[in-house]
């Protein structure tokens, strides 16, 4: 089929995308309609003109070795675009858009005039699949934070924990570093709940969890085990210092009042510590978690509100 | 059950002697592009499982921890994907042997050389036999992905190929530390379409 002179330049001013017909010392020779509307510059201004001279951003070596290519194995070449994800910076006027300030956009290379060694870039409007890729990417982030916390406290939950102590095992043995487990469930909630309700116990779970976050550093593992079970994995801390940890807990939680429906709640929390021991867990954190329950049991046992080191 | 994919001796004799023309014609693109000379090793076809490829790949490369992959997708009668495989330290060379400064080659810089190489060797090496064999190709955009693990590879490849011919080669510049593969993998019907091809191409000879 031979389209002729008319024909072409039908399309090339009609088609959806930016067409720029280049030489190899980057001169302008053809700049479509699709780019005047665009950039606001006409064809007319921009032609002879040398493209990396008009917009000096454009990385002028990439763009000439990429029109080497073309010239050379007479196949089109994509260009990749940087961080910006433009050639032409054409400002994005969508006022739904939130995303990007410019039109991202795709980037072809093709020859055009072997002989004359010129090429044709096109330029694709990418942004609507840009803008998708990026929610997409929100969301899925988004789905994987919900997934490692506990719904009610925001502390972190027990699949997520699981993972978080395998990886706290490789570091200490590793590293031959150490770290300590806290185990801790609130006095008597049953009576909470029975007395205030429901909505009161949730309340006093959301304030303990609270209060744990207020107290630890940035790098420990607060979750959530249900109910009213909290279980802490403490980074680089030995048994005493962790001690010290759950003692402050205990403390902040004694005299920690909480107003409910004109009614004032308190409560206490006991607690179990437990180092990480290779030998002792066997290489297990489930083993150091039930050897903390244990000393948590004796804190119940012997009267509540206390720290107890297990063995 | 499908019937496995079986090349006779004379097909793959065939086969060799056409990619080594469109091997040819790749490495004297880049030898122009960047005036290095560069070769690329006679090249080897095998026709395997996509396990097999994957070990097969990792095999070549246990030496090196991390390495980049770009993948280029091929349309048309020879339909499949091209790989382009080189670890970090070549692809570091190779970014040096296109001109850029060692204070220049940020991980993206890089990335950018690996795809363009991809793109200068999987297209005319492509194109070049799919000229010999009478038909026409087009190419989609390469991508590039970085991987550290075998694990890595299997996860990001999950490929739909129930048998593939890997007809891959090594690529070697002058007085250059540069080590990477390029393997083409077709699909089950391009496989047919190839073997008829061939044969036509083997009545004329």
């Amino acid at each position: 089929m031979t389209i002729d002179n008319q024909a072409n330049n039908i399309i090339f001013n009609a088609v959806d995308n930016g067409i720029i017909i280049l030489d190899k010392d980057l001169s302008i020779i053809g700049w479509n309609h699709w780019l005047e509307l665009f950039t606001g510059k006409s064809e007319k201004e921009v032609l002879d003109k040398n493209l990396c001279q008009l917009y000096s951003y454009i990385n002028k070596t990439k763009l000439q070795r990429r029109i080497k290519t073309v010239l050379v194995t007479n196949h089109s070449t994509f260009y990749t675009m940087d961080q910006n994800n433009f050639l032409i910076d054409i400002p994005y006027n969508n006022i739904t858009n939130s995303q990007f300030k410019s039109m991202q956009q795709n980037v072809t290379i093709v020859p055009f005039n072997l002989e004359k060694e010129q090429v044709c870039i096109f330029i694709y409007d990418n942004t609507s699949l840009s803008e998708t890729n990026v929610k997409l990417n929100d969301l899925n982030n988004e789905l994987k934070e919900l997934s490692h916390k506990d719904y009610l406290t925001g502390l972190y939950n027990r699949r997520f924990f699981a993972e978080e102590a395998a990886r706290a095992i490789a570091l200490t043995l590793r590293n031959n570093s150490q770290f300590s487990i806290i185990t801790m469930d609130i006095d008597k909630f049953k009576n909470i709940n029975d007395t205030y309700g429901h909505a009161a116990g949730d309340m006093v779970i959301i304030n303990v969890a609270e209060k744990l976050k207020e107290l630890i550093r940035k790098s420990d593992i607060p979750a959530r085990f249900g109910g009213e079970e909290f279980v802490l994995l403490l980074y680089d801390i030995s048994s005493t210092n962790a001690m010290k940890v759950a003692e402050n807990m205990r403390k902040l939680v004694e005299n920690l009042e909480i107003h409910y429906e004109n009614e004032i709640i308190k409560f206490t929390i006991s607690f179990g510590v437990a180092q990480f021991d290779t030998f002792k867990d066997d290489n297990n954190i489930e083993h150091t978690i039930v050897r903390a329950d244990k000393a948590l049991y004796e804190a119940k046992k012997s009267g509540r509100n206390k720290v107890v080191l297990a063995k | 059950m499908n019937k496995p994919i079986v090349l006779s001796e004379d097909e793959k004799d065939c086969l060799q002697e056409l990619m080594n023309i469109s091997y040819g014609a790749a490495t004297a693109a880049i030898s122009k592009i960047i005036n290095r000379f560069a070769t690329l090793s006679i090249p080897s076809i095998k026709v395997i499982s996509s396990e097999e490829l994957s070990e097969q790949l990792f095999s070549k490369l246990k030496d090196n921890k991390t390495f980049f992959i770009s993948n280029q997708l091929i349309n048309g009668n020879l339909s499949g994907q091209n790989l382009f495989i080189i670890d970090s330290l070549s692809a570091k060379n190779l970014a040096s042997e296109f001109g850029l400064e060692e204070d220049e080659q940020s991980q993206e810089d890089i990335e950018d050389i690996v795809l363009e190489i991809t793109n200068i060797l999987s297209s005319t090496a492509s194109s070049k036999l799919a000229s010999l064999l009478n038909t026409r190709i087009g190419f989609s955009s390469p991508t590039i992905k970085y991987v550290n693990s075998k694990k890595d590879f299997d996860n990001e490849y999950e490929y739909n190929y129930e048998n593939i011919i890997v007809i891959s080669t090594n690529l070697q510049f002058e007085n250059q530390n540069i080590n990477a593969e390029l393997v083409f993998m077709k699909h089950k019907k391009s496989f047919e379409f190839l073997t008829k091809q061939l044969n036509e191409f083997l009545d004329d000879y």
